[in-house]
């Protein structure tokens, strides 16, 4: 998968999921509303709102990919771009060129994805109406107002290409000359002003959501707090997160073994902080919202449990509890699947990129079996790190989230945190899948590096 | 050790190369590139003998088959036809996953550019052989490599990765790599190709007292004289054949047979 195909199945899959939503939405109001059309606004503006949260998310998500997916790629041409910059184009030239680049993947994205979307609810809506499940009304699957989904698309991938082209900048025509090992782009940018900004919204927000946590249990109003909290903590977290990976990296890193593939594997993604953060860090996001939602539900039950004496309201509210979990956590899911793709794109380009450091482990006696375990357990050592993380980050923020809404509700004080085992199970073959799926490309293509390449000069 | 003149071993193929002084050979080597229409013969019957504790160099204008010869002799690369020996194996008969373990123990190599892992430090890279091999060097393999590291100059450099370091220092670390493991022959392709001309020399020094001062076997590929007259002894290949093999030369004898090769040319 190039870079490219990477940004535009990203932009195809948001866009995909903005448009069924809305027209979800749509039939969903038509259905509530049967045969009253005078209902129909009012259910459907409610509907809107809870959609509008949900596609913002993904296309948040997959900015986020789509800038790291592009800066990947602009780290993999240095050379290229030093060159052109050597016989005199311009970086402001250079970068525009990404940005165009961009923007035409994502309207081509966008519109993709639109279409393919509408068709495919098309068909699960004629099957469901002849299956009985839904009545046959009249749906009207086509608005105006799904040009909003498309049109955030496009204009999102566009700007996440320029940011993320931003190190074209910082290419000196002088790269195209220097033949020993060069210092990587990669680790030439310090920036201390986003990493003191990064750790002071991490400090804020997690003093807003110990706020929160506490003042909800004598104030329904503890939760604005805690939302205040939680994305000013999540918001530093995804801006430092070139200072967190790293180390979560090296420790899972250090669990994984200490073979020379497994050295090799945990070596490369702590030396490169930014790229490993880069292609980690929307999974992350993904898993923390999907657990967020998962541990909130839970302990909202198991708070309504202790509180609550009737055995036939805790059923209502576990039910309740249970089906907004569910429809949740496919919204959310959809967010993280996002992630995934941008997590296995830079995981090929990553292996594509280092073709002469392969040829050279491969000259000096690395097997082809060695090869592929080390691009297997760097894959593994992003996945478990990225998803431990996201449990980690999901557990608290879960759980400061129903202190701070039902503290008051419940008046029982402070409970643990309930952790639904589906969500554990789901995580861990989660893991393993995308782990193993992620290497089988840039595997084969690693083993396929001819040991030659190493020797080849310039 | 025994010098050999350069040909006494052809014609005596019973006597096994190790017998004979040699640290890797090869007969009849053939090497064509491409399908039968655009084929580009590299190496046309060429048979030669690395002796066993020299400094060899192999000469030749750009094109003439020097690196082809080369990843041949190392297990990198297939012939079209011929053998190729490393002592006693015969390393055209083996599969992929023997020449790797092959190279790993048995080999070492010096490249022109881009010789090590960027995301290992300097101990990583010379311990490098040995990681790829599962074990951790002996007590006697330590002191050795130490000793390397201090002949190399590299002691303070240890932590060091490899973009921190010159291009003279990144190659004294490939040659620490490729002697830590002793092997039986290192092979280097234009080692100096991408240094200045002192830290060029240095490199130089540095393989030429490693085969004096304790007998290490290598094979350098180069197209510069100055390099090769470094060398015990220099084999000069054009258009894929040997042409020339002269024991120890001056650089400007060397250069007077590279413009000699030219003008025939
Ligand atoms: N992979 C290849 N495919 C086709 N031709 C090749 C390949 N490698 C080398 N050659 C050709 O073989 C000849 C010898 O090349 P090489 O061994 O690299 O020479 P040298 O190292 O002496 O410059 C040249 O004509 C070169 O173009
Ligand atoms: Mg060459």
């Amino acid at each position: 998968m190039s870079g490219r195909g990477a940004s535009l199945l990203v932009a195809g899959l948001a866009s995909a999921f903005g448009v069924v939503l809305l027209q979800v939405t749509s039939v969903l109001a038509t259905v509530i509303s049967g045969d009253d059309v005078s209902d129909i606004g009012a259910v459907r503006s409610a509907l809107s709102i809870v959609a509008v949260l949900f596609i913002t998310i993904a296309v948040y998500v997959s900015s986020i990919v789509t800038t790291n997916t592009v800066a990947t790629i602009i780290a993999g041409r240095t050379r290229t771009i030093a060159l052109m910059r050597l016989i005199g184009s311009s970086a402001r030239d250079q970068r525009r060129a990404v940005a165009k680049e961009g923007l035409l993947v994502g309207a081509v994205g966008a519109v993709l994805g639109a279409v393919v979307g509408t068709v495919l609810l098309s068909i699960g809506l004629w099957i469901a109406v002849a299956a009985g499940t839904l009545p046959d009304l009249r749906y009207s699957l086509i608005e105006p107002l799904l040009a909003l989904p498309v049109l955030v698309v496009v204009l999102s991938t566009w700007c996440a290409a320029w940011v993320g082209s931003r190190r074209v900048l910082s290419v000196s025509p002088m790269q195209a000359v220097g033949a020993a090992q060069e210092r990587s782009l990669e680790e030439t940018v310090r920036r201390p002003a986003r990493n003191i900004v990064a750790v002071l919204l991490i400090v804020a927000g997690v003093l807003f959501l110990a706020g929160g946590v506490v003042v909800g249990q004598i104030s329904e109003y503890g939760v604005l707090l805690g939302l205040v909290g939680g994305l000013l903590s999540f918001s530093g977290l995804v801006l430092g997160s070139h200072l967190i990976m790293p180390p979560v990296l090296g420790l899972v890193g250090r669990l994984l073994g200490s073979n020379a593939p497994s050295r090799l594997a945990a070596a490369n993604a702590q030396q490169h902080p930014e790229r490993s953060s880069r292609a980690t860090i929307g999974l992350v996001i993904g898993v923390t919202l999907i657990t967020m939602f998962a541990v909130a539900g839970a302990t909202f039950e198991k708070m309504m449990a202790l509180a609550m004496e009737d055995p036939s309201v805790r059923r209502a509210i576990s039910e309740m509890v249970g089906i907004s979990l569910a429809v949740i956590s496919v919204l959310v899911g959809f967010s993280a699947l996002i992630a995934a793709v941008g997590m296995v794109n830079n995981l090929a380009l990553s292996v594509l990129q280092r073709s002469r450091e392969i040829g050279l482990l491969r000259a000096l006696g690395f097997t082809g079996g060695q090869v592929r375990r080390m691009i297997l357990t760097e894959s593994l050592q992003m996945t478990v790190a990225a998803v431990a993380l996201g449990l980690a980050l999901g557990v608290v923020y879960g759980w400061a989230a129903a202190q701070s809404l039902f503290g008051t509700v419940a008046n029982i004080g402070f409970v643990t945190p309930a952790v639904p085992w589906l969500l554990v199970v789901l995580s861990v073959t989660g893991t393993a899948v995308l782990a193993v799926a992620a290497t089988i490309v840039p595997a084969r293509r690693a083993v396929s590096v001819a040991p030659v390449t190493a020797l080849a000069a310039g | 050790m025994r010098p050999l003149a350069p040909d006494s071993y052809r014609g005596n193929m019973e006597n096994s190369p190790s017998e004979l002084g040699l640290a890797a050979r090869v007969t009849s080597l053939r090497k064509i590139y491409g399908s039968a229409t655009t084929s580009v013969t590299a190496l046309d019957d060429v048979s030669i003998g690395i002796r066993r504790g020299q400094f060899t160099a192999i000469m030749g204008p750009s094109g003439s088959g020097k690196s082809t010869l080369m990843h041949i002799m190392a297990g990198l690369d297939t012939a079209s036809a011929g053998q190729a020996w490393l002592g006693d194996t015969e390393i055209s008969a083996l599969d992929d996953a023997a020449l790797t373990v092959l190279r790993r123990r048995r080999i070492g190599f010096i490249f022109q550019a881009f010789n090590l892992v960027p995301t290992l430090d300097v101990r990583g890279n010379i311990l490098l052989p040995f990681a790829l091999d599962g074990r951790k060097p002996s007590t006697t393999e330590n002191n050795w490599i130490e000793q390397l590291i201090d002949s190399l100059g590299l002691a303070d450099r240890l932590t060091h990765r490899p973009h921190e370091l010159s291009g003279g220092q990144q190659q004294r670390v490939a040659i620490a790599r490729a002697l830590a493991t002793r092997p039986e022959l290192v092979f280097a392709d234009e080692p100096t190709g991408n240094l200045d001309s002192r830290s060029g020399r240095e490199v130089l020094a540095l393989l030429k007292a490693a085969s004096t001062g304790y007998g290490q076997s290598i094979a350098m590929v180069t197209h510069d004289p100055i390099a090769a007259s470094f060398a015990d002894r220099i084999l000069f290949l054009a258009d894929g054949r040997l042409v020339e093999d002269r024991e120890r030369s001056s650089a400007e004898d060397i250069s007077r047979i590279m413009l000699g090769m030219e003008q025939r040319a």
